[in-house]
């Protein structure tokens, strides 16, 4: 099975073909290694490579795919053709921005109305979270066509805020 | 006499606590470690929570829990009329505040000893003379104690303010009287700034605080921050417990203390502990407490303020000297005296904590509540981790996001970092984003190494580049085995469409890749 992996944004190329008992043949970049896999727990891989172990923890996130590799932390996607073309699709819309929560927290704020007009940079709502306040800015120049949160309202990292056109 | 270890076996066995029910009005990891503490002394626990913590490791671990109010420390864990009504329907003898809350916190202590509860900590009196900065450096000028130069009374004007920074010449340091963690404070460096730092730091204190009160103090150049622990029992014995070094700081946080420091030797630590006791006895301080001093290049000590408490980083100093702080809280709250004196305390070795906290170093340190999906903790010879988190446990959002401290002792400051690193390497939290990393990064930085620290350090270190350590063009070590993880938990899918997190949530994904195997059906 071939699949394509975005490892902290750059592509790479697996190839891979189980063996006996865990042992995986595998092709990285397109070179060959042999690597032999123990799940010891929900989310936690024991990975042995040419005699090199490596602990590695799936972080679980609701949303990122993440890996801990040793003390690494690693982003990771596996890319299919499909997803390439729904995700170039769901970029575009010129002129359309969507602003989105940069943490979880509660919005305590809001500065702009539906339909207000906005300058690139004006603050748009305020988020808070364990003591800390972060301001949110209007990326561009434009009008805010949809408002989704009141305050009040729990967010969680990256749900959409607002939309300005 | 030396007995670095066991001091506290000093005390008549066997011991019958005249306190045997303490309320612990606190949360999180502090909450849990006295707690343990109380369990330790046979003596029984009670937990308060709000709406956010039911499912919070202290309230689990507590004989008694009573719940407060709603999530907002304002309604539950600052409520000082909720916490006392608990504590009389729970027929509690004594309150353990922590830190942070009602800690520092006169009429509470008070409020409690009119209800004939005892507060563990000093008498009220005793906090309202040392807990606002101005009344304490009077009674530190009334103690001979060393301090910077300035005012010892809040200023009425920005011209009275202005006569100040003349006499003691600039840069000088507004602060607000009643302030802590940094609020309220303006370094001044030019005559024509003070006028408006003079504004916005009442404004500031006035709105954090309630009290707008403002002195005005020379500034130390890059100064180390170095505190003394100090204990005093209820019959005029007081004793320090050598210093604790927390120069590692953003924005007038710590984020690293240690213990010793690497720069106080043994007549500098006689010097500024016997002048910390001095203070504490002329206060008619009890209980455990610590005075901060600033530290210049040329190894003056400046007082700066007291914190009438147990400090977050207190297991260092309790790592070192083999004395257990809260177990002592307890037994000198119950009007014991001190089991020893000061000759009786030696050092030995030397620890280091970090303050593992929920936030994104890579991120601007924005917060990073949520729920840790997993979780790794680390272990062995040397570490201790205070830490009231589980693997499942949702992080609130509305508390400081101090996840655990991870602590490394050992003989050595050399193989305290060399522990440190080891655990933090172990060390995983996922779901939530941490500042595990930015610890690396700080203990393999040559200049920490070196103990060349005041606290400045850490600012200049987050303004260089962060490389990471496989970033000279050659490929990173966790490429190959990122890839191979990825690729086996890809294939181990059980359909197409689950998402990996639930696959490898099944030991199944396993058997069904086997199976294919078996069959020959993997592609």
């Amino acid at each position: 099975m071939k699949l394509q992996l975005a490892i902290e944004g750059r592509m790479r190329q697996v190839d891979i073909e189980p063996s006996a008992n865990g042992h995986w043949r595998l092709r990285l970049d397109g070179e060959p290694v042999v690597a032999d896999a123990c799940l010891l727990r929900p989310g936690v891989l024991s990975l042995l490579i040419a005699g090199q172990s490596w602990r590695v923890v799936l972080d679980g996130h609701p949303s990122d795919t993440v890996l801990h590799v040793g003390p690494e932390r690693i982003a990771y996607r596996v890319e299919d053709p499909r997803s390439l073309r729904q995700r170039r699709r769901a970029a575009g819309g010129e002129g359309r921005v969507t602003l989105k929560a940069s943490m979880p927290g509660r919005v305590v704020r809001l500065l702009i109305e539906e339909g207000d007009p906005v300058t690139a940079h004006q603050r748009v709502l305020v988020i808070e979270a364990m003591k800390m306040q972060n301001e949110l800015k209007s990326p561009k120049e434009g009008r805010v066509t949809h408002i989704r949160v009141s305050p009040g309202d729990t967010v969680a990292s990256g749900d959409t805020l607002a939309i300005i056109e | 006499m030396s007995l670095a270890y066991g001091l506290s076996n000093l005390y008549p066995v066997p011991w019958n606590p005249a306190l045997q029910k303490i309320l612990i009005a606190n949360r999180g990891e502090i909450a849990l470690r006295i707690v343990r503490a109380c369990r330790e002394l046979d003596i029984a626990s009670v937990a308060v929570y709000s709406d956010a913590d039911r499912a919070a490791l202290h309230v689990l671990e507590a004989d008694e829990a009573y719940h407060l109010g709603p999530a907002p420390a304002v309604e539950s864990y600052l409520r000082a009329d909720l916490i006392l009504d608990v504590a009389h329907r729970a027929g509690v003898h004594a309150i353990h505040p922590g830190y942070g809350f009602l800690s520092e916190n006169a009429d509470f202590a008070e409020a409690c000893e009119k209800a004939g509860i005892t507060f563990i900590g000093p008498p009220s009196t005793a906090m309202r003379a040392l807990g606002s900065k101005t009344s304490a450096r009077q009674a530190a000028d009334e103690a001979g104690m060393p301090r910077t130069p300035g005012c010892v009374h809040g200023l009425a004007s920005p011209e009275e303010a202005h006569d100040v920074a003349l006499s003691v010449g600039y840069p000088v340091m507004l602060k607000a009287a009643a302030g802590g963690g940094g609020k309220g404070m303006r370094a001044v460096y030019r005559p024509e700034d003070l006028e408006a730092a003079f504004a916005t730091a009442s404004s500031e204190a006035e709105r954090a605080f309630g009290s707008g009160e403002v002195y005005l103090e020379k500034l130390i150049e890059r100064p180390r921050h170095i505190e003394i622990q100090i204990l005093a029992d209820g019959h005029g014995h007081c004793v320090y417990l050598g210093e604790r070094e927390c120069s590692v700081q953003r924005r007038h946080q710590k984020v690293i203390e240690e213990a010793p420091s690497a720069v106080v030797d043994e007549d500098l630590r006689r010097r500024m502990g016997e002048a910390a006791v001095r203070l504490a006895l002329s206060a008619g301080y009890t209980n455990a407490g610590t005075i901060e001093f600033l530290l210049d290049e040329d190894r003056n000590f400046y007082f700066l303020e007291m914190n009438t408490r147990l400090q977050v980083e207190h297991p260092v100093t309790e790592l070192i000297t083999g004395v257990d702080l809260v177990h002592l809280q307890i037994r000198i709250a119950q009007g014991e005296p001190l089991p020893f004196i000061q000759s009786d305390l030696q050092l030995r070795g030397h620890a280091i904590e970090c303050r593992v906290y929920a936030e994104d170093p890579e991120n601007a340190f924005m917060p990073s509540p949520g729920r840790i999906t997993r979780l790794l903790q680390p272990g062995g010879p040397g570490i201790r981790e205070d830490s009231g988190i589980y693997e499942g446990w949702v992080v609130p959002m509305d508390y400081d996001p101090m996840l655990s401290k991870l602590i490394a002792y050992a003989p050595t400051r050399e193989t305290a970092i060399a522990r440190l690193l080891r655990a933090l390497d172990e060390y995983v939290i996922g779901g939530i984003r941490s500042n595990l990393g930015l610890f690396r990064r700080i203990l393999r930085d040559p200049e920490f190494r070196a103990a060349r620290i005041d606290t400045g350090y850490l600012d200049r270190l987050l303004a260089q580049p962060n490389s990471r350590p496989s970033e000279d063009g050659s490929e990173p070590l966790f490429v190959a085995p990122a890839m191979a993880a990825a690729a086996v938990l890809e294939v181990s899918k059980p359909a197409a469409g689950a998402t990996i997190a639930g696959a490898v949530s099944s030991a199944s994904v396993w058997k069904s890749a086997a199976r294919r195997e078996a069959t020959g059906g993997a592609s």
